[in-house]
This record gives structure tokens, sequence and C-alpha cells, in this order.
């Protein structure tokens, strides 16, 4: 029975899109087929991210014209055979496809890969009505940011009037030096607004914005870090393994911030 | 806590009761009544009509499912003018929620052509009829009390001619209108306005208050820049300095309301 998962937040820059990424990926390493689904039309970036842009020949308006045939579309990974991109269309805008027709494509995959991740664009409007339209399950993905996750719980509503019943949360680009000193919101604080299961956390990285330019998932850099671990316990924990939560707080606990503690107080 | 002093606002002068009217369930003997909200024209505009279908499904996600399955709902269209995908998609949503459209109430010609080429039952009110039936409804008779047994949370607006409970939180970006007592068994981190149509005695409750703003009929409250560390069950009224906050325990026992129509504590 394959899973189908919309990756979605509401605001704008949050990380879905390296989320959908990382989260494929390490899925792919997992040993499961994945497709992963750019719902955001004419602002695609996930080709870029995962370094597939130059091998788009068709894209999913191509396949619903009748111009080529869906696995034709399918843009594959060469360094994860496990991996298939459906690219959006760059030249069109939201409103070139229909919830129906996103409902039609993704239930094709569906057929043949064990996961489809749906990585939605921002905002609420038609754009993201067509990426929930086929989900069963949905992930937010929010930062520690009260703009973040106002929209969030505000796209928890909308998911759910939708009857998407598993909707799980992702907090990404939490910096635990700037929680320590209380400068930014706690995971326990989002969860207590938003009410909707943890599935992991991802500290904040410059290698993110690294791997992105270079459109390689950090996933399959060959000695993973902390960020690319918090994406592959998302993973395990997905595929129903229970992984406990990693502690970015002691992780973060260098020499210099003891002495500080020590010197200053907590 | 204090509040900051209350802002009077002019209830008169903002129809309330006009923007207070939403899309509504009640249940009258062994069937539902549903009513659509009031729009500007008698079309719907398909923006319009999105809107509709999402807050007939949220509202039949937050109800307290208190019918039992196939429930008979008839649709109190009044003179507004619905086609047959307008009655199709509602008919779908509430089959969502095991209910089902029977019957189509209109003034209007069209919608009943429609309702009956759709298979329904109709009936067919003269339209003088149905608007001297709503104008001679008494206002100050209020709806028996709402429950919505989850999460409220933003972007979604209640508007209710009663009481509303909520048994979860009220999240920032909600707002609660209603015209009787509002009470929320969590936190209240929104706007909640009780009382809407005048009524000074309606009071606000919550298990843990932390609201973005407080209003009681005519009178406006922002919550303190810095809210205080524990918070227990209070209860909002207004006192004869505004809006005031007290603890919820003794509330009911210490205060009482006056003749000029505030709350004020009971001399021992």
């Amino acid at each position: 029975m394959s899973r189908i998962i919309v990756i979605t937040s509401g605001k704008g820059g949050v990380g879905k899109t390296t989320v959908t990424a990382n989260l494929g990926s390490a899925l792919a390493q997992l040993g499961c087929k994945v497709a992963l689904v750019d719902a955001d039309f004419g602002l695609r970036n996930l080709d870029l991210l995962l370094g597939l842009e130059q091998r788009i020949v068709f894209t999913a308006l191509d396949v619903l014209s009748g111009e080529c045939r869906l696995d034709q579309a399918l843009v594959k990974d060469k360094r994860q055979p496990n991996l298939v991109l459906l690219p959006a269309a760059q030249n069109r805008t939201k409103e070139a496809i229909s919830s129906d027709q996103m409902r039609f494509l993704v239930n094709q995959l569906a057929k043949q890969y064990d996961y489809v991740l749906i990585d939605s664009p921002a905002g609420i409007e038609s754009g993201f009505r067509n990426a929930i339209a086929p989900a069963q399950e949905a992930i937010i993905v929010t930062n520690p940011e009260m703009t973040a996750v106002r929209d969030a719980d505000r796209v928890v509503g909308l998911l759910e009037s939708e009857s998407v019943r598993s909707i799980r949360l992702i907090v990404n680009r939490l910096r635990p030096e700037m929680i320590q000193l209380n400068q930014m919101i706690s995971v326990e604080d989002i969860l207590d607004l938003l009410v909707i299961p943890l599935l992991g956390i991802v500290p904040d990285d410059q290698k993110i914005i690294i791997s992105t330019n270079r459109g390689e998932p950090l996933i399959l850099e060959e000695k993973l870090s902390i960020p690319a671990i918090a994406f592959q316990n998302i993973a395990k924990r997905l595929e129903g393994q229970n992984i406990p939560y990693m502690d970015l707080m002691a992780a973060n606990q260098t020499l210099w911030t003891r002495i500080r503690q020590r010197l200053f107080g907590s | 806590m204090d509040l900051d002093p209350p802002i009077v606002i002019d209830v008169e002068a903002t129809p309330v009761t006009e923007r207070y009217l939403q899309i509504h369930l009640k249940s009258e003997g062994d069937k539902l009544l549903l009513t659509l909200p009031k729009t500007q024209d008698a079309e719907i505009t398909p923006p319009d009509w999105v809107q509709i279908s999402l807050e007939l499904k949220q509202s039949l996600n937050s109800l307290e499912k208190k019918w039992v399955e196939q429930t008979p709902v008839h649709l109190l269209a009044e003179d507004r003018l619905l086609d047959a995908r307008h009655l199709q998609n509602l008919s779908e949503l509430l089959k969502e929620a095991d209910l089902e459209l029977t019957c189509i109430h209109t003034s209007r010609r069209q919608t009943a052509v429609a309702a009956a080429t759709g298979g329904y039952s109709v009936q067919q009110i003269p339209l003088e009829q149905s608007l001297s039936v709503t104008e001679s409804t008494p206002m100050t008779l209020l709806s028996e009390p709402l429950y919505l047994k989850n999460t409220v949370r933003s972007g979604v607006e209640v508007r209710y001619p009663g009481t509303v409970v909520v048994l979860g939180d009220v999240n920032p970006g909600a707002e609660i209108i209603a015209d009787g007592d509002i009470l929320v068994w969590g936190s209240l981190r929104g706007v909640a306005h009780a009382g809407a149509k005048g009524n000074g005695e309606a009071r606000i409750m919550a298990l843990r208050m932390e609201p973005m703003q407080i209003r009681i009929a005519g009178l406006v409250a922002r919550a303190p820049a810095h809210p205080p560390g524990q918070l227990l069950p209070e209860v909002a009224y207004i006192s004869s300095e505004g809006i005031r906050i007290s603890s919820a325990y003794q509330f009911a026992k210490a205060y009482r309301f006056d003749e000029q129509g505030r709350w004020t504590e009971k001399e021992t």
C-alpha cells in the first residue's frame, strides 16, 4: 500500500522543498521506491535541490495534455535509483492544473511507488488546494518563529476540514543556542499551540545552503551532518521505527558555551 | 489581572447581527435545518461558494455529532439562487457526515426547479411570507448553546446567536463571536466577543486566559503586554471601570449584575 504525503507550511521559505528533497532521498536510501511531485507550478525548485534541472524534458502538464506518457516525464536520479521526480511546468502558473488532474497524476504514481511526496507551494490558494487534494497524510514544516507557527495553525485547520487525518509536524531551522538564551520559541511552545504529533526537529545549519546551491541533498554526503541525521531519523519514523529525538541542546554544548555558562550563569 | 483601559465601540454603528449570520445547522425534531450565510445578492459567486462549502465542512467537523445516521436535512434557501451543482455539492458534503439532504425550502422558482430535477422534495414559500417570518422572530431569544469539540484554529471565525462552549483551545487568529457567553475549556488565545448584540451581562471564561482581544457588548479590551506568569481559570466581565478579569472560582458567588448593567462585588 503506497502512502501519499503532502509537505506543506502556509508560510514560504520555511524549508518545504528542502524537507521534501532530503526526506525523499532518505526514504530511497532505506530501500523504498519514492516519487517526488513538485506542485509549485511556475516557481519550481525541487529539481534544483536534487540537481536534476538539466535532465527535465517533459513536465506534469505535458503528461496531462497527452504529449508524453507519465513514465517519460519522470526524471530519474542516477545517484539514487529508487527516486524519481515529476517536475512542474515553469512557464505556467498555478491555475494551469486542477485538483482532479493532480489527483489523477498522483494516483497513477501511487500504483508503482511506495511513497509519493508532494511538495506544496506556499500560501493557501489554488496551488495549495491542488497539492493537498490527493494526499492521505500531511507533514507540516514550520520554523520556530511566530509568523511560521501562526500560518501552520491555519493550514492545520484547512487540512482537518479537507479530511486529511494524519497530520504531523517537522520543526525546521531550530537554533539551540537561541532557545537556551530564551530568544526563540521552543518546540514545546509550538506543540502546545498546534497540538499535532511531532515527526522531527531539524537544526539550522549553513551546510543546508551549500547543499541547495550544489544541487546535492545533504543525505548523499559521505560524512553525515547533524541535519542529515535528523532527516534520516524522520524517514525511519515515517517507516514506523521508534527513533528517539536527538539531543540538539547537548550537541550545542561546546567548550566555549560551557565556559560562558560557568562565568555568566545559564 | 488588569487589562489596558477599554475602548468603547458603538455596537449600533456596526450591523452586528447581519455580520454574524453564518452557515448554521440546527436540529428541529427528527431533522436538521441548514441555513446559508447572507450574501450581498441572491446569486452566489464562485468564490462565495468556496467559502460556504469550506464553512460547512468546518462546522460539520467541529460539531458534536448528536444526530443518528442518515438524518434528513432541510435546506432553508430563502430567495437564494441555487443550481444543480450547488445542491449536489451540499449533498456530498452532508453525506460525508452521515446526513442526507432531502428537502429544499425556497421562495425562488429557479431554485425550486433545480431541486426538483435533482430529486429533492421542494417546499416553495411565497417571498412575502418568508420575509415576514424572519422579521417576526424575536431577536432577543438565544439559541441553545453551541458545543465545539475541538481546537478553533487560526482563520476560523465562529459566529453564533447564543452561548458558545469550546472543548479545546481558541488559537491566535481565530475569532468567536457569540450573542451569549463564551466558555473555553482550554486556552483562549484568539479574539472573543461575548454579548455581541449588546448584552453587557455576557461573560467570557477560560481555563487559561491569554486572549489577543476581548470584547463584551460594546467594549473592547486588549490583553496586557506582559501577561502574568501563572494562569488560572478566569472570567472576563463588564465592571464599573470597563472590562475586568477575575479568578473564576468565586465569581458566581461574589459578584452580581446590578441595575446599571455592570457586575459589582456583593456586599458582605
